[in-house]
């Protein structure tokens, strides 16, 4: 069988994961989060090859795939921002993060990217809610008070 | 390493140093720096000096409440699972996904070994060989950083086989969630860790007969079980830490409009406006509104002397504390978490999946000026039905806030309906 998305070090963690756990179907979401990790979107191929790969039936991991937020297929983005929307970072003014975010990028929240580069997205709370209005990109938390264009502008510049 | 070294720079702050002891800094405690700062020797005396037996009946003492958010006496449940027979397992839950809520994302990252010997301790005393973390997607440095520590404490023979050279064998997995609200609820929670939809499950049975494939299992929540090895290094004195029943530290997550959001410990006792001054008081010296608290109940002025304690009239719950002041709105609040009930509604109940829709449609009539009297008592009858057709704490919670405001801040309601905001929030750009 020809694997074009689970490369050896992914194959290897899934491995892991599949010794680790009691059963198989524990390693699908942990495997999802490498396949996303990788290549910032989940898509179809994705999921009938970790279905082949771990063995498990391909509407499982769809079911999956389709419940948790993580894990929305086709926001054909690079990077991915995530701004808090809940009510620490609504009261802290998340609104006009996300205006400046849509004016900086070009893109509309929670649409799928134009360019390729940033999907924007709102999402309930992060955990962070005492540096509101909190956000992050890929993996990166970020701070949103007082922040300017400027400033924005050099956080996304290091996102190619 | 570098990639460990972006953990939030969250304000922690701590009276009684307890929980925060190591975790004030922003920056994560390791292994040596853990031990020598006393770390692990509650483990080390509880397996030299007690019998499994001992610590539940310690923890029973203690009065321990869980601290992830229905306040259930963890001596109780322990003592529950203990009836069915082994295997055993612990679960611990970092789903932390309530809105507001940010405390035990400051253990696992800064002190995350505590949580560790809380666990192993709970482990012995629960007869469990194996047990999971199962933390939030959208905590992937917390995730890694548990991975490593596990790892060390592995290498210092804290985990695995034969424990410190007993017959006490345990290990832990960390397993990541992704990004689903209801999978904090135990039963979701158990679903979603054997790798399935995180749909809860009717109760009864419970977890604590039949939990993770259906063994006996006991969910505690992070905070819960950092509590462990402090209760075991204390003991009997453990019960000086607070007052009236409610012993031992809490953690209080505070954000909104305050001077110094951040998360605080202090012992239950603290109240409410003693809470918000240790946070620097209200932001930009305006007056106190109203604060979401509790299971995201709201709670006025006159509820500032209130304890944060799990009494009947305290707050209890998560310890999450969410202020307003008199610039914040409290339609469009509430508007904001009718959205998060509505979109975290994992669609199973009817009444649950339709009721938080219908609720947000109708507070948003208000924040229109298209509301009347008829849409009060259409809340009303959601407030009861809800709860009633539901078959989790998401849907017997989701109206708490909105019949709360019925009766605290009515009047509210009835400036909207005359097209009216007091706080000057909604109604602005038409
Ligand atoms: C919708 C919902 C979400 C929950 N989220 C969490 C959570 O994120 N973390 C947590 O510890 N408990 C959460 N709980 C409570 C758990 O179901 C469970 O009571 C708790 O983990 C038990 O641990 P404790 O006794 O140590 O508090 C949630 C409950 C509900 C109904
Ligand atoms: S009450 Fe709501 S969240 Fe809970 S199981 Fe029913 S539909 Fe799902
Ligand atoms: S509400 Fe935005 S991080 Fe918590």
């Amino acid at each position: 069988m020809e694997l074009k998305f689970l490369s050896e070090d992914m194959r290897k963690e899934i491995d892991r994961y599949v010794e680790a756990f009691p059963t198989r179907e524990q390693a699908i979401i942990q495997s999802l989060h490498l396949i996303y990790d990788k290549y910032k979107d989940i898509q179809q191929d994705h999921i009938q090859e970790l279905s082949n790969y771990l063995k498990v039936p391909v509407g499982l991991v769809e079911g999956i795939v389709s419940f948790y937020d993580m894990f929305r297929i086709n926001r054909g983005a690079r990077h991915h921002i995530r701004v808090c929307k809940n009510l620490p970072c609504h009261l802290m003014g998340c609104k006009g993060l996300i205006r400046t975010f849509e004016d900086l990028t070009g893109e509309k929240v929670n649409q799928k990217s134009k360019n390729g580069r940033f999907y924007i997205e709102t999402v309930e709370c992060i955990g962070s809610c005492s540096i509101a209005p909190a956000f992050m990109i890929d993996d990166d938390l970020y701070n949103g008070l007082n922040i300017t264009e400027e400033s924005l502008n050099e956080i996304l510049s290091k996102y190619t | 390493m570098k990639s460990y070294l972006n953990i939030p720079d969250l304000n922690a702050n701590s009276d009684i140093n307890l929980l925060l002891r190591r975790a004030k800094e922003n920056r994560t405690v390791w292994i040596d720096e853990y031990i020598t700062t006393g770390g692990y020797s509650a483990l080390k005396k509880a397996l030299s000096k007690f019998t499994p037996e001992d610590i539940v009946v310690l923890v029973e003492e203690s009065n321990l409440r869980g601290r992830g958010g229905a306040g259930f006496p963890t001596g109780r449940k322990w003592r529950f699972a203990l009836s069915n027979p082994a295997p055993r397992y612990l679960i611990c839950n970092a789903d932390e996904s309530e809105p507001g809520t940010f405390k035990d994302r400051i253990i696992m990252e800064r002190d995350p070994h505590l949580l560790i010997e809380g666990m192993i301790v709970s482990a012995y005393a629960l007869g469990a060989s194996m047990g999971f973390i199962y933390i939030r997607g959208e905590y992937p440095t917390g995730a890694r950083i548990l991975r490593k520590a596990i790892e060390e404490s592995r290498e210092k023979g804290f985990l695995g086989k034969n424990i410190l050279g007993t017959d006490f064998s345990f290990d832990i997995l960390v397993y990541r969630g992704a990004g689903a609200y209801i999978c904090g609820e135990e039963t979701a929670l158990i679903e979603s860790l054997e790798g399935k939809r995180g749909h809860p499950r009717l109760k009864p049975p419970y977890p604590v007969s039949n939990g993770l494939f259906g063994k006996p299992t006991v969910v505690n929540n992070v905070e819960t079980l950092a509590n462990i090895p402090i209760i075991v290094a204390y003991e009997g004195y453990y019960m000086n830490i607070g007052s009236a029943g409610y012993y031992g530290p809490k953690l209080f997550p505070v954000s909104g409009k305050v001077n110094k959001p951040g998360v605080y410990e202090a012992t239950m006792d603290i109240t409410l406006r003693d809470l918000i001054e240790m946070a620097g008081g209200i932001r930009d010296r305006k007056r106190f509104k109203a604060v979401f608290a509790g299971a995201l109940a709201i709670y006025s002025e006159k509820d500032l002397d209130t304890p944060m304690n799990y009494s009947p009239r305290g707050f209890g719950g998560t310890g999450t504390t969410i202020v307003l002041s008199e610039d914040d709105c409290i339609i469009d609040s509430l508007i904001v978490i009718a959205e998060f009930f509505k979109h975290e509604s994992c669609g199973k109940c009817t009444p649950c999946r339709v009721g938080t829709y219908e609720q947000l449609n109708i507070l948003r009539k208000f924040q229109e000026g298209k509301a009347t009297e008829k849409d009060i008592e259409l809340l009303g009858y959601l407030g009861k039905n809800i709860p009633v057709g539901s078959i989790c704490g998401l849907g017997y919670s989701a109206p708490n806030a909105i019949m709360n405001a019925l009766s605290k801040f009515r009047d509210e309601f009835m400036e909207h309906m005359k097209g009216r905001c007091p706080a000057g929030v909604c109604f602005r750009s038409k």
